[in-house]
Formats: C-alpha cells, sequence, structure tokens
C-alpha cells in the first residue's frame, strides 16, 4: 500500500476566443476497491454552469457549459489516495461484460496485428491461466513497438500503431486489447495516474472471470501501488480526459501536467 | 368507378399532392433533390378480422421487442440464458454501450415502430424487418386520406374505413405519455433531410415545435427551447428524428453539428425524454431479427402470432452449408444496411459475383442474413390508365403509450418496376392509401 | 404554443420581405415590359439602376428572361421566390401547410411562366399566389406574432423598393404609417430613433432616397438583419 498525492493540471490555450464552449472531463480518480480517496479538490476555470455525473462504465464526470468568450481553458485536480497494489477490482458475472470481448473501431484486428498474434505463445492456455500468459503476450508487444511520442494521434488504431511500430501508452494499450480480444477474452482501456511526473496514462484490465488483472505494456510490468485509476471503458475513446464543444474554430494547445508522488505528511 | 373516372381522379389527387409539397429527399450524385412522392389511388384494402390478426401480433411483437431493448441495456438475462449469441448484440451497429444501465421513463424503449411486413400469394403474413430507430412514412397516408376524401367523397360515404388521420392524436398521445414536464419539440436535422416534409408535417398535427439542435440548448441539467425575446422554456419530450451517433457531440459523435451538447446526459438523469430512445436500434439490427420469434417465447411466454420470412443466419454452420447449397433461391441482406441498400439476389449474380460472395459471406458471416424469397401477393396499382400488378408492402405503425397502439391503417409502398421487389421510396416507388374497413365485406368502389 | 425561436422569428420577417419583393418587382416589370414591347427599346438600364442591380443584360430579350426566370442570377424574380419558399418551407407549423401551400403554387406557376410565350401572363398567376398567400396567412394563423412577423418584413421591403423606386413621398408615407402601427406587434426590438428619423424624413419634399434606405435596412438588432442578407 502507498499514500499518494496527486496533481492532475490541464491548460487548453486558444490561439484567438471561443464562446459557447461545452465541455466532459473524465479525470477525477474515485473510490474503488483498490484506492481511497481521502481528500480531493477540484477547480475548473473560467466558471461555468453544469452538473456532475457518473457515465455508463462507472466513471466520474463534471459537464458544463462555458458561456462567454474566453481563452483559456484549466481543470486542475489535487488529492490523496491510498492504493493497494495486490487488490483487484472484481469482475461482474460473465454475461453482463460481454461488450469488452469484442472490438471496436480502435481495436480491430489487421494484418500488423495478426503479425504479431502469431508470435503470441500458449493460446490454448490463455482460458486457463489469462494472467500468466498476459504477462507472456505483453513481453511481446512490449518488443513489437517502440516507444515514440508524436507519431501517433488520439485516433490511431491499434492495426495503424502496429504497422508502424511505434506509439505511445494509448496504443500499447489498443494493440493488448486487439490482441486478448481476437482470444474473446474480456479487457478494458484505463486512464490513469502513474508514480512521477509528466502526463496521464494508460493501461488495460483484463479478466480471469473473478477479478481485473491490471497490467502496463508501456512499461512491460504488472500494474501496483504506484497507479491511481481514473477511468475506464472499451478504448481510448470511452475516456476521452476531455471532450469538447465550442464556437470558433482557433488553433488550439492542450498541456497535460501530471505529479504523483508519495505523501510526506503524516 | 371507370377508367375515365380513375384517370382524373388520379390527376387531382397528385395535383393536390403536388399543392402541399408532399415529397422526399433522396441524394443522387452527392447532391440533394426533392422528388414528388407519388400516390396511386387505388388503396390497398385490409379486412377487419385481418386487422385484428395484424393488431394482436405487432402488439406482441413490439412488447417482446421493448423487454429486449430494456434487458440487454440491464439485466442481460437473455444472454445469461443463451437465447441469444452476444456477439450479435454487441457487434450490431445499434448498439451503444452509453445506454448501459439507462432507463427512459416509463420503460419505453420502442415509443414509434415501424414494422415492415408482406403477404405471401397463400394470404399469410410476413414480417420483413422491425424499425425502430426513427421509422417515417406515416404522413403520407395520412395526407393522402384527407386529399382523397376531398376528391371523392362519395368513396368514403360507400365504405366503412378507419380513420387514420387520428395518427396525429396517437403520436401526441406517446408523446404526452413520457414527457416529463414541459414543451414538447420534434428534433429535425433540417430541411436538408429525406423525410423534412414529414418532420414539418407531424409538428403541425401534432402542435409539437419543429426545431433543429442550435434552437434547443442544455442548461442547469434541463433542456430548454429559447425564445426569440430570450425566454427560456422548459422542455419534457423530445422527438427526434435525428440518428443516434448525431444525437449529442459531447456523448456520440463528436463531429455532430446537428445535435445538442449534453442532451443525452441530462436525459440519462430523467430530465427529459427521448423519443425513440437512444440505442433502441440494438433490436433493430437485421441479425437480431432472427430471434425475435424466440424473444416472443422468452420475455411474454406467449406463442409468436407474426412469423418471420424463413431466414438463415450463416453465423450458424448449418445454415451457412444451407445457404450455400441454396443460394439462387435466396435474399441476401447485409445487416447494417437499411432502405434497400445492401439487398442481393442470388439469382440475378454471374457465376463470379456468386463466388466473390461466397467468400465474403465465410469471412464475415455475421454480416449477412439470408432469406427465401417471399412470392409476395401483386397489388393493382393504376399506370398509364391500366391496372398492373406490382410487388408492394406494408409499413404498420405500433406506437407506445399506456398500451401499445397500432395505428389502423399504414404505409403501403409499392415498386414502380414489374421485376423488382425492392419497394422502397429511396429506390424510386410510390405509395397507396392503406385502408382498414370495418367489416369484411369487400369495398364497392375501386 | 406562442413561443418562437430566433431563428423561426427571422425566417417569418424574411419570408414577409421576399414574398413582397416578388409582388412588387413583377408588378414593376411588368410597367416596364408594356413600354419596351415597341417602344424603348432600353427602359431595362434605367430599370436595373432604380433596383439598384447590375445591369447584367445584353438586350430586352435576355432581360426579360434572365432579370425573370434565371435562378442563378441573384437578382431574379426568380431567385427572390426561391429564397420566399426557403423561408416558408421551415415554417410549416407555424404558418399551416394551408398557408404553405400557395408559396408551393407560386414556384409552380413561376416554372411555368418560364417556358411560356407570354410570360406576363402566367407571373400575373405568382401574384396572384402571393396575394393568397398573404390572405391565408391574415385569416388562418393564430399567432399575433407569427402574422406580425411576416407583415413587418413585408412592410420593411415596401419602404426600401418605393425609396429605390422613387415611387413618390405620399406613398413612402402610407406605407411608414402602416410600418409604425405594425413594428410593436412583434415583440423585435428596434432602434426608435431611427424609425423617428424614418418619419421625418418621409416628410421631406425630396425624399432623400439613400438615405431611407440605409435607416430601413438598420432599423433592427443586427440579429435580425444578419440572416440571409438581401
Amino acid at each position: 500500500m502507498l499514500r499518494l498525492d496527486y496533481q492532475y493540471n490541464m491548460q487548453l490555450s486558444f490561439a484567438k476566443p471561443v464562446n459557447r464552449h461545452h465541455f466532459t472531463l473524465r479525470c477525477f480518480p474515485a473510490d474503488n476497491e483498490r484506492q481511497k480517496i481521502t481528500y480531493q479538490d477540484i477547480n475548473i476555470t473560467p466558471s461555468y454552469v453544469g452538473g456532475e455525473e457518473t457515465d455508463s462504465f462507472g466513471n466520474h464526470c463534471i459537464y458544463g457549459l462555458i458561456e462567454g468568450e474566453h481563452t483559456d481553458f484549466n481543470v486542475n485536480v489535487s488529492g490523496k489516495a491510498y492504493v493497494y497494489g495486490d487488490v483487484f477490482l472484481p469482475v461482474e458475472p460473465s454475461h453482463r461484460i460481454g461488450m469488452f470481448r469484442y472490438h471496436t473501431g480502435l481495436t480491430d484486428m489487421g494484418p500488423s496485428l495478426y503479425e504479431i498474434y502469431e508470435k503470441l505463445p500458449y493460446k490454448d492456455d490463455i482460458r486457463n491461466d489469462v494472467q500468466k500468459v498476459a504477462l507472456q503476450w505483453m513481453n511481446i508487444i512490449y518488443d513489437s513497438i517502440k516507444y515514440v511520442q508524436g507519431i501517433t494521434q488520439i485516433n490511431t488504431s491499434a492495426e495503424e500503431a502496429a504497422a508502424l511500430s511505434m506509439g505511445v501508452c494509448q496504443d500499447y494499450a489498443h494493440i493488448f486489447l486487439a490482441l486478448l480480444r481476437h482470444e474473446h477474452i474480456p479487457c478494458r482501456y484505463v486512464v490513469g495516474m502513474m508514480m512521477g511526473e509528466g502526463a496521464s496514462h494508460a493501461w488495460i484490465e483484463v479478466s480471469d472471470g473473478e477479478k481485473w488483472i491490471a497490467l502496463d505494456p508501456t512499461n512491460n510490468c504488472p500494474v501496483d501501488d504506484r497507479y491511481i485509476n481514473i477511468s475506464h471503458g472499451r478504448d481510448a475513446k470511452d475516456c476521452t480526459i476531455n471532450q469538447g464543444f465550442f464556437y470558433g474554430l482557433p488553433e488550439q494547445l492542450q498541456e497535460i501536467h501530471v505529479v504523483v508522488e508519495e505523501s510526506s505528511n503524516d | 368507378m371507370n377508367k375515365e373516372g380513375m384517370n382524373s381522379y388520379s390527376d387531382t389527387v397528385n395535383e393536390l399532392l403536388a399543392r402541399y409539397g408532399v415529397r422526399f429527399g433522396i441524394y443522387k450524385n452527392g447532391t440533394f433533390k426533392e422528388q414528388l412522392f407519388p400516390l396511386d389511388i387505388i388503396p390497398r384494402k385490409i379486412g377487419q378480422k385481418e386487422v385484428e390478426y395484424l393488431e394482436k401480433g405487432l402488439k406482441q411483437r413490439v412488447m417482446a421487442l421493448n423487454e429486449f431493448i430494456k434487458d440487454i441495456y440491464g439485466e442481460k438475462k437473455i444472454i445469461r440464458n443463451n437465447v441469444i449469441p452476444e456477439e450479435f448484440v454487441y457487434m450490431g451497429s445499434g448498439y451503444l454501450a452509453q445506454c448501459e444501465g439507462v432507463c427512459p421513463a416509463k420503460e419505453i424503449y420502442t415509443h414509434i415502430s415501424g414494422i415492415d411486413l408482406v403477404q405471401a400469394k397463400d394470404g399469410q403474413w410476413f414480417v420483413l424487418e422491425d424499425n425502430l430507430r426513427i421509422p417515417s412514412g406515416a404522413s403520407y397516408p395520412m395526407i393522402a386520406r384527407d386529399i382523397c376524401r376531398k376528391s371523392s367523397p362519395a368513396i368514403f360515404e360507400k365504405n366503412a374505413i378507419y380513420e387514420n388521420r387520428n395518427y396525429a392524436k396517437m403520436l401526441r398521445k406517446a408523446m404526452d405519455h413520457v414527457n416529463v414536464g414541459g414543451h414538447t419539440v420534434i428534433l429535425t436535422p433540417g430541411r436538408y433531410n429525406a423525410a423534412y416534409f414529414e418532420h414539418s408535417y407531424l409538428a403541425e398535427h401534432t402542435g409539437a415545435h419543429l426545431v433543429t439542435g442550435n434552437e434547443l440548448v442544455v442548461e442547469n441539467d434541463h433542456l430548454y427551447f429559447v425564445d426569440y425575446s430570450g425566454r427560456k422554456e422548459k422542455v419534457g419530450a423530445v422527438y427526434r428524428r435525428i440518428s443516434d451517433e448525431y444525437l449529442d457531440p459531447m456523448n456520440f459523435n463528436s463531429e455532430s453539428v446537428i445535435g445538442i451538447p449534453h442532451i443525452y446526459d441530462i436525459y440519462r438523469k430523467g430530465n427529459v425524454s427521448l423519443m425513440n430512445a437512444p440505442g433502441n436500434g440494438v433490436a433493430d439490427d437485421k441479425g437480431i431479427y432472427y430471434f425475435v420469434p424466440e424473444m416472443i417465447s422468452y420475455y411474454l411466454d406467449e406463442e409468436p402470432i407474426l412469423h418471420n420470412a424463413p431466414t438463415y443466419l450463416p453465423f450458424y454452420e448449418k445454415d451457412m452449408k444451407y445457404v450455400i447449397e441454396n443460394f439462387d433461391d435466396l435474399v441476401l441482406k447485409d445487416v447494417a444496411e437499411a432502405g434497400g441498400y445492401g439487398v442481393v439476389f442470388g439469382q440475378g449474380m454471374t457465376k463470379d459475383e456468386k463466388e466473390r460472395f461466397i467468400s465474403m459471406l465465410k469471412k464475415e458471416p455475421r454480416r449477412f442474413i439470408a432469406q427465401e424469397v417471399i412470392d409476395f401477393r401483386d397489388i393493382d396499382i393504376f399506370e398509364d390508365g391500366e391496372k398492373v400488378p406490382r410487388k408492394a408492402d406494408l409499413r404498420a405503425f405500433v406506437l407506445m403509450a399506456e398500451e401499445p397502439m397500432v395505428w389502423k391503417s399504414g404505409l403501403t409502398r409499392f415498386s414502380r418496376n414489374p421485376d423488382s421487389f425492392i419497394v422502397n421510396s429511396s429506390q424510386g416507388g410510390g405509395f397507396k392509401d392503406t385502408w382498414v374497413l370495418e367489416n369484411d365485406l369487400s369495398p364497392t368502389i375501386l | 404554443m406562442a413561443i418562437l425561436s430566433v431563428e423561426h422569428s427571422d425566417q417569418l420577417y424574411w419570408l414577409g420581405r421576399y414574398s413582397e419583393r416578388v409582388y412588387t418587382t413583377i408588378k414593376e416589370f411588368a410597367k416596364r415590359f408594356d413600354s419596351m414591347i415597341e417602344l424603348r427599346e432600353h427602359d431595362y438600364d434605367e430599370y436595373c439602376k432604380a433596383q439598384d442591380i447590375p445591369n447584367i443584360y445584353s438586350s430586352k430579350d435576355d432581360f426579360i428572361k434572365r432579370y425573370c426566370f434565371d435562378e442563378s442570377d441573384p437578382n431574379s424574380i426568380h431567385a427572390n421566390l426561391i429564397r420566399a419558399y426557403d423561408n416558408a418551407v421551415v415554417l410549416r407549423e407555424e404558418i399551416g401547410s394551408e398557408t404553405l401551400a400557395y408559396i408551393q403554387l407560386a414556384i409552380y406557376a413561376m416554372n411555368k411562366a418560364k417556358s411560356s410565350d407570354a410570360p406576363l401572363i402566367q407571373l400575373q398567376r405568382v401574384v396572384d399566389n402571393i396575394v393568397a398567400f398573404w390572405g391565408m396567412a391574415d385569416d388562418s394563423i393564430d399567432s399575433e406574432s407569427v402574422r406580425s412577423l411576416i407583415k413587418l418584413g413585408k412592410r420593411v421591403e415596401r419602404i426600401d423598393l418605393y425609396a429605390r423606386m422613387n415611387m413618390g413621398h405620399s406613398e413612402l408615407k402610407r406605407e411608414l404609417k402602416r410600418l409604425n402601427t405594425r413594428i410593436g406587434r412583434t415583440g423585435l426590438r428596434y432602434s426608435s430613433v431611427k424609425l423617428a428619423h424614418l418619419n421625418y424624413l418621409a416628410e421631406m419634399e425630396n425624399t432623400p432616397k439613400d438615405m431611407i434606405i440605409e435607416e430601413i435596412e438598420s432599423l433592427f438588432d443586427e440579429d435580425i438583419n444578419t440572416l440571409d442578407g438581401k
């Protein structure tokens, strides 16, 4: 178990003012079996009218409308969490998690994914020991893809990233999901924060029938108490951190800065 | 009526249709065109006994479909009990994960259903398709009836025919039943939509406001219509004629400019009703259609009254074998397409095409269903002064309020081409009024 | 039922304006046509000047054909009728199918006139339908704001056209009087300073055409004047 302090900061700046800006934010860690949020402070500017909700996957969202003209949109979330590295989230009965067994557009198979698929060992065993086999598969994926920023984008599919053999955490996760789903193993995409300083992170969870086993293919390791969950869904699209819709078409620049460190005080 | 009488009646009626701008839009080579939707003056006639049978069957079918949607986005019993393979649910284009756990007002998902039926030569009816997303077409028989009664009152004096212009009243009842407080609006993508005439006609006759997305706004968890003086009026029910993916750029297709940001969020909270309910397309997938009779037994514990056309799912090995062996006798439908698109007849294919199609079928068995070609009962149409037989179908409308209501009329569409089985208006057909007779005697005129 | 969106209020106003433009320009055209038949071959030149539209026409026949019937000429009567239709067709539930039908019929009449040897006879049918449209609107629309917005558009357009055509100040004064009584019933915001100025201008012997046009075209908030332009 670790006690973590986290800060999530998103700054969106527009080259020219925009107005009637609608947003939905999905960047708020919530309590679950593996993490307890003991304190959380949320600061969103400029001021807005809106509300809160839990989406169909159980993720916490804040949404709203900023009516007037503005050139900046800032979101600051800071808090404290207890994270239990050896606890996994429980899985609902099989007939209720079917949506995680099938490809979405971003995880559809293609020739480059099949090439990786051919290299995967223990396919016949995966149903008997998901945890062990998935770790093996993660090794292969890790070796097949080079971590390079700025090549892939938010809507790059698993197949496209596999064809490039390059990508970032989102692409590693999508490729992993694609291969697991090809074997009809329920698995989901997770967005969260990881100890250290940088951007938000993404990894996957795969079901062994009882629990969601969390694996981080970008770092080729199981997820432990250094990771804080924010949201999960079928793919990155279900977990969009900031969905926006506004009037005006200026250039925009989004900067995300995340700091997670061990709590020092008391 | 003699031939001359029919000729002049037909001219008068179609002139009046033109006067009221009865048309539907189509896209040809990328540009929008509006065509008049020709009315054939010989109505389709359905007797009282037949209608009682259809009514029972349609209510039963729509009730089961509604239960199915509720189950899929809720408990998923039908999957747990292996009645329907889950891939038909989750791989279908109509399933929306965003709808998981969302229950609309009064548990109604299918406020307006358009069930397409055909009648075989032996008189038996078959359901061809369930249209649950945004079925259109009810306005055409309404206005046709209005015009025909004006042009030839004698016909209606001598035949006991159920009124069909009450559709607007039925629709209003369905709207009011789920309205959570506030105005009722009809949401249209705009005048370049194929069914714009219908949107505006139904607005006029139900007294609902016709709006486009930018006339509505979500504020403080409620939906408002903004008046030209700046006043905000609460909206309690939206009969939306735009598809799920364009409804809300914040929750579905983020590129949509015809939707209303956050409308889905407040719908989830129960602060506005959307009709039909988002995600209900999970039940009108052509693959799911195969399972509707089983759904009826499963949810209602009743024998299905209406029959499906004999259908095969290449997904099942046994059916795949049958389809390949009997390819020439079957019609194949792409489950993702609608409006008469993606329909091919085995018989019309060259050897080459056939081979290519079968290999595609083997690669993507879930993508197609195969059906026996039903020998439709022909219906006479009046063309160039002669009565000639043509293929026709019937779209029956079922509306849901306290109880399901079956409209005692329907949209009969026919094919202009004597050899064609495809009757969709987007494929160049025409339509007929559908008379439901108050008794089983043959009508005296026409 | 008496709630109306900004879009629909705009469309009602412009429906009024374009229907008026078609009506008055056909009447004016008919006058010119008469004198052009054998007398003044180049009368259309003056007409274009008065209407403030570019004279892009090569001959009398070209003028008659294109000014009346060329949909792609933005200044043609046909183009203006289509604009009236474009506004009307989205207002079915405000104005009713019966009222809308007359704009539809005007379109059919215009198409017939186009292929006719005696266009004036057929253009009269267009005028008949426009007049029937106004009568039906007046008779069958319950909502006063809906009726008034159409009429307001009609008045504004007429003042604009009369000023352009140097109609003379008694006609202008009459139209302004009607505008004054109508404008308050629509609920639209307008500049009372500009309206007073217009009233003053109309009293002058030599009505200053340009000033009247400028004031009438900027009488309302930018809201109502931005849509569709002229």
